[in-house]
């Protein structure tokens, strides 16, 4: 079940890690993010604290994707089948040079 | 705890608070027989008066709540320990339903979560745009502040 989860977090482009994440803890990790237990807790904490966001009294949570940027790196995080998905990828946009 | 302003007895504090003290010495021209009769209503005005001051001096310190006042009034021993039980027997009945309730599930945000987690990044622009936004509303909390115009505890005193 876990190679159905993961197979497509590692296709995705320019990605150097990713974490499956359940209510018990984490399911699967890889690459930067392999085994890192701490950043998945404090995501957790993060992504919790922004599903409790509603937009005009909406029922849902107002966001699919919660992205946590820095620098030159993101954490792109989403939540599907009581499972959270992080993925951390590389931020290759540039500010345009203006000459 | 008093009330520092009560709207429920306006007309009938408005009509005591313009009474004369003293009745119109030109209103009810009584014939008068003698210096007795003068005495008489003198006096009676007088209490009046008393009557009339000391309801506006009971109703004042029934309405002014005397935050200078530090000692508070003490409570007797058995009243203290009486309340602290009904208190804890409250809090126990609480705390009892409160760890009961079930945490809240992950909510689902997506059916396809790779294709979510795939798509394209966040562009600068918008990060930036949402940087000076959040900026802006920074500086404006940050700006919220109490104007002080008066005093926020005065002596109550006769001027």
């Amino acid at each position: 079940m876990t190679t159905a989860l993961t197979q497509g977090l590692e296709r995705i482009p320019d990605q150097t890690g990713y974490l499956v994440i359940s209510e018990e803890g984490v399911l699967a990790s890889a690459g930067e993010l392999e085994n890192d237990e701490h950043t998945a807790g404090v995501i957790m904490q993060m992504v919790r604290t922004a599903c409790r966001f509603r937009l005009h009294g909406t029922a849902e949570p107002p966001f699919k994707r919660m992205s946590v940027m820095f620098e030159d790196y993101v954490y792109a995080v989403t939540i599907s089948g009581q499972k959270v998905f992080v993925v951390k990828r590389q931020n290759n946009q540039r500010e345009p040079v203006i000459v | 705890m008093g009330c520092c302003f009560s709207s429920d007895s306006e007309t009938s504090q408005q009509n005591e608070e313009v009474k004369p003290l003293i009745p119109d010495p030109n209103l009810n021209k009584i014939p008068t027989n003698g210096s007795d009769r003068n005495a008489d209503s003198l006096l009676s005005s007088r209490t009046d008066e008393q009557a009339l001051l000391t309801t506006i001096l009971q109703r004042t310190a029934l309405n002014i709540i005397d935050v200078s006042a530090v000692d508070s009034q003490g409570m007797e021993q058995h009243e203290y320990m009486d309340r602290a039980r009904q208190y804890s027997s409250k809090l126990e009945v609480l705390s009892r339903t409160l760890s009961q309730k079930k945490p809240v599930p992950l909510p689902s945000l997506s059916s396809q979560p790779h294709q979510v987690l795939a798509a394209d990044l966040v562009s600068n622009a918008d990060v930036q745009q949402v940087s000076k936004i959040a900026a802006y509303a920074y500086s404006a909390i940050s700006q919220i502040k109490v104007d002080a115009k008066e005093d926020l505890v005065v002596q109550f005193a006769i001027p």
